[in-house]
């Protein structure tokens, strides 16, 4: 059963700019006026569809278009042109840095985050002390996040993120980028333990990475994205190559 | 039967998840500040004082129960401003969360409606104060939720109609600051005009303001044709033209961000 579709999708962004400016149009630029626009092509002609239980791998320089891309797939972006398809319950999970609110403590954090990621308060309060022991910040509990540390920080992200999923068993999972890298090494071997198991969960998954070690690990299929093009698909060994070599 | 507890289910989580941002929002608020909620009732009641002194230059004619009359006008106010001004920026607040999961939107435009709730709760308080001060029965204030629910829809939808076009538009916030002042003025607030002015008719603060004085300060039913059933078109119609306009352009925000 087929769980992810791409269909011949692109997706455009128009972005405003600033020329280089005179000290005269800079004056002027104060005046009410219409922003130059260029369009930027992010993602053409993108097509591939995932098996149910497969995991597809995105790899791809920075701005190749790969959150993009997953984006579109869980919905966030419209594409410009063609159609993006999952089937059954769906899980998009990035790099959450910025749903922690640094003025509120720990224990506040968890419960906004909680509720942001779907969960209802009786829900949270028993996954409370769970989300504690992973992230291993017992002391820290009504600290106030500003006074973390980037390491304590990627941790709490980390255990609010993989604790609080709403369906326990997803049918597909979109990963951007999530494996708590920037925790020290024993968070990272428990974060790297907890994602394999929601990947060989049997769920389908799409995920996008820059640790190439983990796209060999896990993939059957790698897309090599160059410039929002389909560079190269196929077996990981490959397109690995493929990707160092460019 | 499906499709309704499917809906119902819906409506729960925007609800919860609006309740939650709104808590965090109000703490955030409070957080380090020495006055804290203090600051909600500042605004209002200086202008009160100051419009409440200046009574005689203000309006040639008297106008029975002044202070309460002026106060019910003030903090009514004060809560449509307070609401709308957060709404405009909004979405562009939640950009971070917006852009990173998929979820729905439309709690990011409550939790500033709750907010503004949670601070009109407070100068209600005041006003109960001055109420009882002035020695009127505290019967006809059970009215008053009644009459506020009606304000917030109205409100809502406002909100949602700023903040769409906030998304877009970063002129807003400033286009909205100055459609408030001019609304302040256009409506009774400190000097007395009715219904038969024709700014009045058209202005749907107008009644919002109106209905609470006749029925909480003066004890009196205002006409139902001419303030009631506007009141209640205004609020429908306004919140039909804001959900539909947040959900026709709501696919499109996580890229405007």
């Amino acid at each position: 059963m087929i769980r992810v579709v791409a269909d011949n999708i692109s997706k455009d962004f128009s972005i405003g700019y600033r020329k280089e400016e005179s000290a005269l149009s800079a004056v002027l630029s104060f005046l009410p006026k219409s922003y130059p626009k260029r369009i930027l092509v992010a993602l053409k002609n993108i097509s591939f569809s995932v098996d149910s239980g497969k995991v597809l791998g995105l790899v791809g320089k920075n701005g190749s278009g790969k959150s993009t891309l997953l984006r579109i797939i869980a919905g966030i972006y419209q594409p410009t042109q063609g159609v993006a398809k999952t089937v059954g319950k769906t899980i998009y999970l990035t790099g959450l840095g910025q749903g922690l609110s640094p003025m509120l403590t720990m224990r506040e954090n968890i419960f906004l985050m909680g509720s942001i990621m779907g969960l209802g308060q009786k829900d949270i309060k028993n996954k409370f002390n769970e989300i504690v022991d992973f992230s291993g910040l017992n002391d820290f509990v009504d600290t106030k996040v500003a006074h973390f540390s980037s390491g304590m920080i990627t941790r709490l992200n980390f255990s609010v993120m993989i604790n609080s999923l709403k369906h326990h068993n997803p049918d597909v999972i979109l990963l951007d980028e999530v494996f708590g890298s920037g925790g020290d090494i024993d968070f990272q071997g428990k974060a790297i333990q907890k994602m394999e198991e929601l990947i060989k969960g049997g769920a389908t998954v799409v995920m996008a990475s820059h640790d190439l070690e983990i796209i060999k690990k896990y993939c059957d299929k790698v897309i090599l994205l160059n410039k929002g093009e389909v560079a190269f698909m196929g077996q990981p060994d490959e397109a690995i190559k493929l990707y160092l070599k460019s | 039967m499906e499709l309704l507890n499917k809906y119902y289910q819906k409506v729960k989580s925007i609800l919860g998840l609006s309740f939650s941002l709104a808590k965090a929002k109000f703490k955030l608020r409070n957080e380090g500040s020495y006055l804290g909620i203090f600051w909600y009732l500042l605004n209002p009641l200086m202008l009160f004082f100051i419009l409440s002194s200046i009574n005689h230059i203000t309006n040639k004619n008297p106008i029975e129960n002044y202070h309460l009359y002026l106060l019910m006008g003030l903090i009514m106010f004060n809560f449509f401003r307070q609401a709308t001004t957060v709404s405009a920026g909004a979405i562009k607040g939640g950009a971070g969360l917006i852009k990173s999961l998929k979820i729905n939107y439309e709690p990011f435009v409550l939790s500033g409606v709750l907010q503004a709730i949670f601070s009109h709760f407070f100068e209600i308080l005041i006003f109960i104060f001055f109420y009882i001060y002035f020695g009127l029965p505290l019967l006809w204030i059970l009215y008053y939720p009644l009459i506020f629910c009606l304000f917030v829809v109205f409100t809502t939808g406002i909100c949602f109609i700023l903040a769409t076009i906030g998304t877009f538009v970063n002129d807003i916030e400033n286009a909205w600051g100055i459609i408030l002042n001019f609304l302040w003025l256009a409506t009774p607030i400190f000097y007395f005009s009715d219904v038969n002015f024709l700014l009045n008719k058209v202005n749907p603060i107008f009644y919002f303001v109106e209905i609470p004085r006749s029925i909480v300060i003066y004890g009196r039913y205002p006409d139902f044709y001419k303030i009631i059933l506007p009141a209640f078109v205004f609020s429908v119609i306004f919140l039909i033209i804001g959900l539909f306009i947040f959900r026709r352009y709501k696919n499109r925000f996580a890229e405007a961000l």
